[in-house]
């Protein structure tokens, strides 16, 4: 291949192999320098961070290109890559967190055994990440999904001293690898029923075969192998020992964009069965609803903060399976533009609870080489100490629970106004009862507010260290971010409208 | 001209309260002083409102997709709650000068309380349902904040809780009947719903009128969402007299007098109305009579005098009811900061510890009883002219049951209004502490407070020419000073009331001889202490949640077989639902 | 070719079968490992038949044979988190892996 071919490549593939690329490259420098030079220099985190920033560059032209021109495409031999709408909201996010969290780790992780292997593993999921939400074959989306998988076993049981650790790593990569058969026999269906794994052409096979019980099964099995990744009850059972055990910065990112990225590999993989029945959309609003309610009745009897989190995200991604099937089933356009929204800010809203819930453990516990999980009864008067971290961390909580004038309230509401606008008696009374589920998710984030501005500090508070100032960064920009976006919903609705259509034909046809 | 006077009201609101918060906590002083200015500033923005009313928007922002247009209407209402919310929040936060020196965590106190103040402005000010919705929540998470202002105690981080999930519980009527309307309308405009009302089907029309209904009584504490007021007692007093007088409960009579006249022809709405301003009307006045908190006495009056707006709308007296609010918010503030300064005074809330304070604190002491006997309905105090406005138009307009009720809740109010005042102010000092009459922070406050209690009721035809002239939906029934006195003293009514109010402290001066009548109270004083069966349908609420997550924990095994078998069982139940669909 | 695919797709079914039986009732953690093993060689032939049934034989076997690898190292890390856990606690007994629970 000459130059001109490479310089031809389009650029959103640079989206994909720059942080590919650099992950050995971390890797490498961070293992040499260690070698070289004394024990604690730790070179990776740095480098690390230039990776990730110049990632940034591939994304700003191709969200030009994207703007310009609309959905992208790529193929080499029979292997196609697209960018599209959806792509780019995963894109957004991917990267936008990633780089947050590798800014965060630059104290969180320094001196942890493996920092190397950290930052290259986590520069490198995010590129997975992009690749995944680009696949336009199944078989390919596999291969992210499956790579995006290996990574993160690796981030969830980095702590190999610690038992817990371990064990949620192991939970965590047995119920995956069910999953994941689970979809290998879905694809294998689909390919013998209609002969291609691209999912353009499938689309048109299966269009004839409304009644093909080989293509039921293929979508079911979808619905359950990439439904152990998104945390769908009653597969979520690895979620909140995975989720409460990796190094924050890794909580962030799996409750962040992991479990999202999951969400979009399963809509991949569904749309082309779209024509199949129209049971899929069913199934989705089903097991949303007993997200929510598994979600919300375990966070609120949890004392350890991270876990709690973490039911919480079940909980969140009941919200957008709702949105979902009201946008497949009902063809409604907002309820999926609500659902991304939602992806969107939950990205941002729990990305920052488990960040700024990480800072006050690095204090707390971490830094002072403990490994306790941080208790609810920890947080009691953070205020006095850390009034930065406790101030965000309220603002996340607050608007995990759907306060306003905070995000996560604004892509609530468009995923309801989509419930109503289906005019359906059925579909009103499920979106009171996500109302209802709202209101009773205050009962267990409410009382960690109060705790933390209560008067008379923990003990955990008073041994504390100062908070980095370097991990301040992270906090505040994500503050700001629920914020404005909060008070201005329509900021996001460049990432968010094309991938509400792209969406929308690829389930519409 | 009004547009800018709406961004100042809201917008210096909030500005002082970030202003507030950056000053920090080792300023105490800069944090007052900023407080103070913000808030009057806000509250001259909102008088300024008064002149320049109008009845179309004067702010539109397309904020595009599902969320509609942001739109400020200065209208009659809207302009007078604002006011109302500003320039009593301000003579609040003059009070907590005073009744908050030397507190700890200063900055979040200020910093919620402007944002209270500007919040409840932008709910009145809006004329979209959307922002009305959004300003709705944001006046529960700022009372919430505030109410559990105090989070060392258990007590108040409970009542904040509780206040926060019951308001949004009701919110989610709000909310349903918001959606239910920008799905059938197209828009979120107020407007828009006042004008094509009629144009609904009938079935939507009056889901969105119950709903909203369900709402305001969450919001405006109706039995049986009632509960979360008195437990909302634990907040610092000048906060109490923000949610009572200036903000929060003001909203649930705001949304039902607002929306009135798309109502009013549903079926069954009006009768709702009613019932439940009259039942909680009943009910909160008994239960002020066995409190013997003097906050809570307060507490239960408020949601008695609400149930009497509530009941006002009811009766299609939209006028009554905005004007009995008025008078309610100046008296009910006086009230509770004159009941603050005795708190701060005397370091007790409760009734049995005070006694004699008259000698001690004699300015307190006399602004309290003006208070108190507006509150009883004596004339010719500002809230004698209101309530018997509405009894009279409940005597016009509705049927005479309810209308007897309300009157008898008259006597009531003035049976426990007495006893409060002897018991905190006449007998003999029961408290051992010695007691300084109010400073002068507190004293700023009070005393214009108990001046217009005095006087607001000459505003009357004002006020009722300026709401007509603003509210092109509403069928209002003003009245000149003039019409109103004439009205008022030549109604038997009048003196049935007024004889009835009489009845009322005839039987506190009287209660030594009415005492048989003691043990037949005392199961009573229990079924109130519980709110009348609220209180454990809360609990039942909580400990039903809180059973079923237990039992749902046990599901949470930690065991890797048990979770591959959570895989199998949902390839089963998808499997399943697909063939049954097929 | 009825016959072969009945008989193929009776060994994946049994294969499938086995695995996910023995993850519901083994204890020890390699043998949770084994039985993932199983559950995949499952599919891999699944995978192999479906593409000869439809004709693409090619992509098939390209897709079975990238399976094999993913799933190597699926089962390298497992084992070697096995193993860290038997260092760490002594005991390879899942039942003793259920610290964190509720």
């Amino acid at each position: 291949m000459d130059m001109n071919a490479l310089t031809n490549l389009p650029v959103f593939l640079w989206l994909i192999w720059l942080p590919l690329l650099w992950s050995p490259v971390v890797y490498l420098i961070g293992r040499l320098a260690r070698r070289r030079m004394a024990t604690d220099t730790a070179v990776a985190r740095w480098v690390a961070l230039i990776a990730i920033l110049s990632t940034w560059l591939p994304f700003a032209w191709t969200w030009q290109a994207f703007k310009a021109s609309g959905p992208l495409s790529y193929t080499l031999g029979t292997i196609t890559l697209r960018l599209d709408g959806l792509s780019l909201l995963l894109a957004t996010a991917v990267l936008a967190l990633s780089t947050l969290v590798v800014i965060y780790s630059n104290t969180y992780m320094h001196g942890e055994l493996g920092e190397s292997k950290y930052y290259a593993m986590l520069v490198a999921i995010s590129g997975v990440m992009v690749g995944l939400g680009c696949a336009a074959d199944l078989f390919n989306l596999w291969l992210w999904f499956e790579a995006m998988a290996i990574t993160s076993y690796l981030l969830v049981a980095f702590y190999r001293d610690q038992a817990a650790s371990l064990e949620a790593g192991i939970k965590y990569l047995v119920q995956s690898a069910v999953g994941s058969v689970f979809v290998l026999m879905g694809i294998a269906l689909v390919l013998a029923q209609t002969g291609t794994l691209d999912i353009v052409q499938i689309q048109a096979a299966a269009a004839g075969q409304s009644d093909s019980w080989v293509l039921l099964a293929a979508g079911g099995l979808f619905i359950v192998g990439f439904g152990v990744k998104i945390a769908i009850v009653p597969m979520h059972t690895w979620l909140p020992d995975a989720h409460s055990q990796a190094p924050s910065g890794i909580s962030a990112m799996l409750s962040g964009v992991v479990i999202e990225a999951g969400l979009i590999a399963l809509l991949r993989a569904l749309a082309p069965l779209a024509g199949t029945t129209t049971t899929w959309g069913i199934l989705l609003i089903i097991f949303g609803v007993s997200n929510m309610v598994v979600g919300n009745l375990l966070a609120l009897r949890q004392q350890q903060v991270k876990r709690l989190l973490a039911f919480s995200s079940i909980a969140h991604v009941g919200y957008m399976l709702i949105g979902l099937g009201i946008a497949i089933y009902f063809g409604e356009a907002a309820g999926a533009e609500g659902s991304f929204f939602h992806l969107l800010s939950h990205t941002m809203m729990k990305g920052l609870a488990f960040l700024s819930a990480g800072a006050l453990l690095y204090v707390m516990h971490t830094a002072r080489g403990e490994h306790d999980p941080l208790l609810i009864a920890d947080l009691a008067g953070a205020s006095q100490k850390y009034p930065l971290v406790a101030l965000v961390f309220s603002i996340a909580l607050l608007g995990l629970g759907g306060l306003p004038p905070l995000v996560g309230f604004m892509s609530k509401w468009q995923i309801l106004v989509a419930g109503f606008e289906t005019r359906s008696l059925m579909m009103v009374g499920i979106i009171a009862f996500v109302a209802l589920n709202s209101v009773l998710s205050l009962a267990y984030y409410a009382p960690m507010v109060n705790a933390v501005y209560r008067k008379r500090p923990s003990t955990a508070v008073l041994s504390g260290q100062p908070v980095p100032a370097m991990m301040n960064i992270p906090l505040v920009l994500l503050a700001a971010a629920i914020l404005i976006v909060g008070f201005w919903p329509s900021l996001v609705n460049g990432v968010v409208q094309p991938a509400g259509t792209a969406l929308m034909a690829a389930f519409g046809g | 001209m009004s547009a800018w006077f709406i961004i100042l009201t809201i917008g210096l609101s909030w500005l002082g309260a970030v202003c507030v918060w950056l000053a920090g906590d080792n300023r105490p002083r800069a944090q007052h002083a900023l407080a103070v200015c913000f808030s009057l500033a806000a509250g001259a923005a909102a008088l300024a409102l008064i002149p320049n009313t109008a009845d179309k928007a004067v702010i539109s922002l397309d904020a595009g997709s599902v969320f509609g247009l942001f739109t400020f209407v200065a209208d009659g209402l809207g302009v007078f709650l604002a006011v109302v919310a500003t320039v009593i929040g301000s003579l609040a936060v003059i009070f907590s000068v005073e009744y908050m020196r030397g507190e700890a965590q200063l900055g979040r106190y200020y910093a919620l309380v402007l944002l209270f103040i500007g919040s409840m402005a932008g709910l009145v000010l809006t004329g979209s349902l959307f922002l009305m919705f959004v300003f709705w929540e944001m006046t529960a998470l700022c009372s919430y904040a505030l109410i559990s202002f105090y989070n060392d105690d258990p007590k108040a981080v409970r009542g904040g809780i509780k206040a926060l999930i019951i308001t949004q519980f009701g919110g989610i009527g709000l909310l349903a009947g918001t959606l239910a309307a920008y799905v059938y309308l197209g828009d979120y405009q107020i407007n828009t719903l006042l004008a094509k009302a009629q144009t609904l089907p009938g079935g939507v029309l009056s889901f969105i009128a119950f709903a909203f209904l369900f709402a305001a009584m969450a919001k405006s504490a109706q039995v049986p969402f009632h509960t979360w007021l008195p437990d909302a007692m634990e907040a610092p007093t000048p906060v109490s007299a923000l949610i009572h007088a200036a903000t929060m409960v003001n909203a649930g009579v705001y949304l039902l007098a607002r929306f009135y006249p798309a109502f009013a022809e549903v079926a069954g709405w009006k009768t709702a109305v009613l019932l439940i301003g009259l039942i909680t009307a009943l009910l909160a006045a008994l239960t002020a009579v066995v409190a013997t908190d003097l906050k809570r006495v307060l507490a239960y009056s408020t949601v008695s005098q609400l149930g009497y707006m509530v009941y006002a709308i009811g009766v299609g007296g939209v006028f009554a009811s905005q004007f009995h609010l008025f008078s309610h918010a100046v008296f009910k503030a006086l009230l509770f900061l004159g009941a603050g300064a005795v708190i701060h005074a005397t370091g007790t809330r409760d009734m049995r510890q005070m006694g004699g304070l008259r000698k001690q604190m004699p300015v307190v002491s006399v602004v309290f009883i003006i208070g108190a006997a507006a509150l009883a309905g004596l004339p010719i105090l500002n809230g004698f002219w209101s309530k018997e406005l509405i009894l009279e138009g409940g005597l016009e307009n509705g049927p005479i049951w309810a209308y007897g009720g309300m009157v008898l809740g008259a006597g009531i109010t003035a049976y426990y209004t007495l006893r409060m005042v002897s018991l905190v102010f006449f007998g003999q000092p029961q408290g051992k502490k010695q007691v300084h009459d109010a400073g002068s922070p507190m004293k700023t406050a009070l005393i214009p407070l108990a001046f217009g209690t005095l006087t607001t009721w000459l505003l009357v035809g004002l006020f009722g020419s300026w709401l007509q002239a603003t509210l092109p939906y509403h069928e209002l029934h003003t009245m000149t000073i003039g019409e109103m006195l004439l009205r008022i003293a030549s109604e038997p009514a009048t003196w049935l009331a007024l004889g009835v109010i009489a009845l009322g402290i005839a039987a506190w001066l009287l209660r030594g001889r009415l005492a048989g009548l003691a043990p037949a109270l005392s199961g009573f004083g229990r079924a109130a202490a519980n709110g009348f069966g609220a209180e454990t349908l809360n609990r039942g609420a909580v400990a039903l949640t809180q059973r079923a997550a237990a039992a749902l924990q046990v599901t949470q095994t930690g065991q890797l077989n048990w979770n591959v078998l959570g895989i199998m069982a949902a390839l089963v139940v998808v499997l399943l639902v697909l063939a049954g669909a097929a | 070719m009825t016959t072969e695919f009945t008989i193929i797709a009776g060994g994946v079914l049994c294969l499938l079968g086995v695995g996910l039986y023995g993850l519901l009732t083994v204890r020890n953690l390699f043998q949770v490992i084994i039985a993932l093993q199983i559950l995949v060689k499952g599919a891999i032939i699944a995978l192999v038949a479906a593409g000869k049934i439809s004709g693409q034989i090619n992509l098939g076997q390209s897709l079975a044979v990238t399976v094999i690898v993913a799933d190597t190292i699926v089962a390298v890390i497992g084992l070697a988190l096995a193993v860290q856990v038997k260092r760490l606690t002594g005991s390879l007994d899942v039942k003793n892996l259920a610290t964190l629970r509720r």
